[in-house]
């Protein structure tokens, strides 16, 4: 079992309310949606793991049972190339969930057109097996979703 | 062992969108199905961490391995999206 973590402050809304549909309809995997608090922040790891890719805009931390879970930070944002987006970790770095990786500012991606909602993915997850999915306001650390 | 090098054209490389439809349509089959690139070891093309771990950038070469029946048309569909830009 493993506790995802919200990487952010916002309201969980689901994948299907995501504006795109690799996300909305859950071909990158099942998972949640967060509709980020628009202010300035700093995204966590959702678990403990390793970090094996991380962009500007997107990063996937992988833990120590291979289960990798994807946070993307808005919606198109690898077409920022990296502007507004700053690391706070390294890739290849271990990090505790709950560590900041990336520091943003939702509210920067919106006034550029695009949605800042950050979907939160289980990727290569068994149907069936993310439950326990929050729904509503979350706080940053805040449990997110149960990964079984 | 069936196999097709392709040059990938998406802007964002092997992510998001045309790494999802791969490792979907990879995973249609019963037999394994690998992705590396060029010169690199292989990994699964149907586990979409491995795929996006893999961060295959526009204009890197990847090289995809199929073995079994009707391994050329997967091949020939996987390299089909692969290299759509």
């Amino acid at each position: 079992m493993t506790t995802v973590l919200a990487p952010v402050a916002g309201a969980a809304i689901g994948l299907a309310a995501v504006p795109d549909p690799v996300f909305s309809q859950a071909m990158v995997g099942p998972g949640t949606a967060i509709d980020p608090l628009r202010q300035p922040v700093e995204a966590l790891a959702p678990i403990d793991g390793t970090i094996v890719k991380l962009h500007p805009h997107a990063y996937v931390v992988v833990g120590d049972d291979g289960r990798g879970v994807l946070v993307h930070l808005g919606i198109d944002t690898v077409q920022l190339k990296g502007e507004g987006f700053r690391l706070l970790a390294a890739e290849g770095d271990r990090v505790s969930a709950g560590q900041p990786v990336v520091a943003w500012d939702p509210a920067t991606v919106e006034a550029g057109g695009r949605s800042p909602v950050c979907p939160v993915v289980a990727l290569d997850a068994v149907a069936g097996s993310v439950g326990e999915i929050a729904e509503g306001g979350v706080a940053a650390g805040d449990p997110l979703f149960e990964w079984s | 062992m069936a196999e097709r090098t392709v040059s990938v054209a998406s802007e964002v490389g092997l992510h998001a969108r045309p790494a999802a439809t791969f490792v979907q349509t990879a995973a249609k089959v019963p037999f394994d199905v690998t992705i590396a690139k060029a010169g690199g070891s292989p990994v699964s093309a149907k586990s979409i961490l491995s795929v996006l771990a893999l961060d295959v950038r526009q204009g890197e070469s990847i090289v995809i391995s199929a073995e079994g029946e009707g391994a050329e048309e997967l091949l020939d569909e996987l390299a089909q999206i692969a290299s759509a830009s």
